[in-house]
């Protein structure tokens, strides 16, 4: 029997080792037509002339259209700021200006090149000149933006700021001004790009006034609003049919080539498939967004925190996705790890630009927050003289500490116990004293979240005794519902995984479901197909007990079949109670929805605040050992340590398979992943071999220790756990290389080539 | 346009080719063998590995036309359907799959790796793999896999990741 906590092979594992597995990218409709756009060249511009006869005059060319066609409508995530197609004017390189439509791809791309485009091109802006406030305002219709939830739903913004949080309680200043001395950092990163392995693509149909839209992404009822959005429709009008996901990390949760390719399907009355090429995915990724932190901590003449000040500038791109949201995480990250003595002022502000919009990507700003907080704890402790993880264990959040928005977080000694567990494996002293020349050690540590949003699953018994779960909750990659819902379903209706079968999301069919964001599914969709399951149970039982003259009270279920408790002898498969349900009560299913309690927080925390608590909270210890190659300024990661709270590890195996590949990419973002923006708002990395990722060759074993406190609202007690990892990985990586180098790193990555200047300062200097 | 013979996955077939057509066009347009996958179409990733005479190449960067004469094996050809090669089944017991875009072009990979060299090392696979990019699994679980391979061949006579056909 395999039940939760075991390792069981996620369920589609065969079809991937086959490559039976069909992606978005791979699906097909007969009669189908290619798409693609043109999309602009430079960052920002005026469009003074758009003639596409040449285009419509090539011989298989169905269709060209730009915003001339387009419907008056605006959309998006959080504020309607976007339509289409460019209108007017182009706000950064690769915004969609026209598309062609051909009967081959080939023919398409021709069709694009024929177009003859001129903008009046204007110097863009980018973030640095953003925050000068003397920047020329990029969307000078502002005002007008909607919110996606109404009017009412508005939120500080102006001009160039997408929008602001500030929480400002009383006292900073005045102890500034007291203060014995500063800490002060500044701290940059630039952006990551997801860099999922399959290219957005999607086949969009149109029929009865209804268009499907065959894609993989990780938010199909998103996508939905957002084709619905864009082409002036009901979300009803519009279905989204989800395909296997070549990854999205956060990438994948908005539309990107959907609303185009249904926009054609209806004008041509054909099929329509739109696929990115790696450069246009690069170009119009969401990736993770740019940033600057400066971040100041006010000593008293005993080396007291007695206060602290951030400033948080952050790069929004030219359209708001999801950031306006993720503009209020400064503020639950930087009051949830260490206590301070007295006030935190946290100040936000998210920046229109002429480059792509941001948007999430796993662990969002966490990344870069943490790593200069941790970095910055690291240079009041050397400044104190004081051993960093001392300092840190004398400062740590305990049960009953409040975040910065006044939500009280029970459980936070978990940090302290996290510690203990590092000492276990990896004893402080011991790992100082055998470092070598060159090298390094970092740790971070810290509180994160699992997303709240809402979820629904249908759970029902088919007369084989096999189950179904059907749900728009979507499987991305990390096995949350190849494993996890799966196991949790299967134990318990008391059968065997391999006879549970989750569906594929269909907005249609499926119920309601927020995605694969914030680490929610196996949490969100496992309580949800969990208590589906429970009433499935209870219906089967009732069945049962007429069948064996039982009490549904004694009833268990065990390998599939329905017994007595006490007498095993009397049982039946569930497979004839499921067929006798038929003739009585009915099909045995049942659906449920989850969405996580609303947590009490202090309202006057500050204004902006457009997210107010972190649910469901984990915390986390990393440890990092590194060693420079002083030649080559190569860093190597020696030793990393995770101890990581997940609740209950549902499938150890995946979970494992998660924090490993969440590492991974923090060693990607501390190291050597880096999508840099020119001087003319136009990215320099363009391709996978400009773009560095981790390697085989690159990453190391992870040592991973799980502590698991249940969570009373979580299936079988389950956590959020494939998030968090990357979260902590560059913090930890980033101190280790400045131990190592015994100097502040105050930019994200730290590149070979970063390392060699740094060492060049250092032998400069001595 | 030129016609081409080749041997894919054990069957001999025709195609008619561009010159500028690549092999991975050819297998996913013309063929219908959609599980190699295109990543990146400049050799970087490596999801579109087959093997051309049981060497691994990028075919989306290896013109169709080279392969005439020579054998090509997909990711569909390296076992029966509904049966498993070794290295496929440690991929599935151990973790080695995630969203599964990059894994036919690990598993052709390490296929090509364990037939050229039954017990190798951790560094002869991370070398092995350094045209091979894996965004979701942090790559730990996939080395395990090939040792795994190698270390049940090595303690029996059956050859590892041995094409079934």
């Amino acid at each position: 029997m395999t039940m939760v906590g075991d390792s069981i092979a996620r369920s589609d594992a065969g079809a991937k080792v086959q490559g039976g597995a069909m992606y978005g990218v791979d699906h097909r409709e007969v009669g189908m037509l290619h798409g693609a756009i043109l999309r602009s060249p430079v960052a920002a511009g005026r469009i003074v002339s758009l003639d596409t006869s040449a285009a419509e005059a090539l011989a298989g060319v169905y269709l060209v259209c730009s915003a001339a066609d387009q419907p008056e409508t605006m959309a998006g995530w959080v504020l309607k700021d976007q339509r289409l197609f460019a209108t007017g004017n182009v706000r950064f390189e690769g915004e969609p200006i026209a598309l062609v439509v051909a009967e081959d791809r080939a023919t398409a791309l021709a069709g694009v090149a024929a177009i003859a485009l001129v903008i009046d091109e204007l110097p863009g802006v980018d973030l640095e000149t953003a925050c000068s406030s003397e920047a020329r305002v990029i969307h000078p219709d502002w005002q007008s933006y909607v919110p996606a939830g109404g009017e009412a739903a508005d939120y500080p913004r102006r001009g160039n700021v997408a929008a602001e949080m500030r929480a400002e309680p009383a006292g900073v200043d005045e102890a500034f001004a007291r203060a014995a001395q500063v800490i002060e950092d500044r701290f940059t990163t630039n952006r990551q790009y997801q860099a999922y392995l399959e290219p957005k693509a999607a086949v969009a149909t149109y029929a009865d006034g209804r268009y499907t839209i065959h894609t993989s992404v990780q938010h199909p009822y998103n996508v939905r609003e957002r084709v619905a959005q864009l082409l002036g429709v009901r979300v009803s009008a519009v279905r989204v049919v989800g395909k296997t996901i070549g990854g999205g990390f956060g990438g994948k949760l908005d539309a990107s080539v959907e609303p185009i390719a249904a926009f054609a399907a209806k004008l041509t009355g054909r099929p329509v498939k739109i696929r990115n090429t790696r450069t246009e995915d690069i170009l119009t990724c969401p990736s993770r967004e740019n940033a600057i932190v400066t971040m100041r901590t006010a000593l008293d003449a005993d080396g007291v925190m007695i206060a602290r000040d951030v400033t948080v500038e952050m790069d929004n791109g030219a359209f708001s996705a999801e950031m306006p949201w993720l503009a209020s995480l400064p503020l639950h990250i930087l009051g949830a790890i260490y206590e301070l003595a007295g006030p935190t002022r946290v100040i936000s502000r998210l920046w229109y630009t002429n480059t792509a919009p941001t948007g999430a990507f796993r662990g969002v700003g966490g990344t870069y927050l943490y790593m200069a907080l941790e970095q910055h704890t690291d240079h009041i402790a050397n400044t104190l003289l004081v051993d960093r993880l001392q300092f840190r264990r004398a400062h740590l959040i305990h049960d009953g500490s409040a975040s910065l928005s006044g939500q009280v977080l029970g459980d936070a000694g978990i940090l302290a116990e996290g510690y203990d567990e590092l000492e276990r494996v990896a004893p402080w002293q011991q790992v100082l004293a055998d470092l070598k020349p060159w090298q390094g050690v970092g740790i971070a540590s810290g509180v994160w979240m699992t997303n709240p949003m809402p979820g629904q699953a249908t759970v029902k018994m088919n007369e084989d005794g096999t189950v179904h779960v059907i749900t728009g909750a979507t499987e991305n990659g990390s096995g949350a519902l190849t494993m996890g819902v799966t196991q949790i379903v299967a134990h318990e209706l008391g059968v065997n995984a391999a006879n549970v079968y989750v569906t594929m999301p269909d907005t249609d069919v499926s119920g309601y479901d927020a995605g694969s964001q914030g680490s929610r599914t196996t949490h969100i969709v496992g309580r949800a197909a969990l208590d589906a399951a429970i009433e499935v149970k209870r219906q089967l039982f009732d069945v049962a007990a007429n069948l064996l003259e039982a009490d549904p009270a004694d009833l268990t279920i065990v390998d599939g079949r329905v017994s007595v408790v006490g007498s095993p002898a009397v049982s039946i498969d569930i497979a004839d109670v499921a067929n006798a349900a038929l003739w009585t009560v009915g099909a045995v299913a049942a659906t449920s929805s989850y969405t996580s309690p609303a947590i009490p927080f202090d309202a006057g925390c500050g204004s902006g605040v457009l997210f107010t608590t972190m649910s469901t909270p984990t915390y986390h210890v990393h440890m990092a050992v590194v060693e420079i190659d002083p030649v080559t300024g190569r860093v190597k990661i020696v030793r990393y340590v995770v101890i990581q709270e997940v609740g209950r590890a549902i499938n150890p195996v995946g979970v494992r398979g998660q924090i490993q590949g969440a590492v991974t990419q923090g060693i990607g973002l501390a190291l050597y992943e880096s999508l840099r923006i020119g001087a003319d708002c136009r990215y320099l990395e363009r391709s996978l071999e400009a773009y560095r990722l981790p390697l085989a060759l690159d990453i190391p074993e992870v040592e991973i220790v799980l502590m698991e406190h249940p969570d009373t609202n979580g299936p079988f007690g389950a956590k959020g756990v494939a998030e968090p990892a990357v979260v902590f990985a560059p913090a930890a990586i980033i101190n280790a290389v400045s131990h190592a180098l015994g100097r502040s790193i105050t930019a994200l990555p730290v590149t070979p080539e970063e390392v060699l200047s740094i060492i060049e300062e250092i032998e400069g200097e001595a | 346009m030129m016609s081409v013979s080749l041997n894919i996955n054990g069957r001999d077939r025709s195609v008619n080719v561009d010159g500028a057509d690549t092999l991975l066009d050819v297998l996913r347009e013309q063929v219908g063998l959609l599980g190699t996958k295109e990543g990146c179409v400049e050799g970087e990733c490596g999801a579109c590995t087959v093997l051309i005479d049981g060497a691994p190449v990028d075919s989306c960067i290896y013109a169709a036309a080279a392969a005439g004469g020579r054998q090509v094996t997909t990711i569909e050809g390296l076992a029966r359907p509904g049966d498993y090669s070794p290295i496929q089944q440690a991929f599935i017991d151990g973790g080695g799959v995630q969203c599964g875009f990059c894994t036919p072009g690990f598993i052709v990979t390490l296929t090509a790796l364990l037939r050229r060299n039954p017990d190798p090392s951790r560094d002869e696979i991370n070398n092995a793999l350094s045209g091979n990019i894996c965004r979701c699994t942090g790559y730990s679980q996939i080395i395990e896999a090939a040792l795994l391979v190698a270390a049940a061949a090595t303690s029996t006579p059956t050859p590892a990741g041995a094409v079934a056909q």
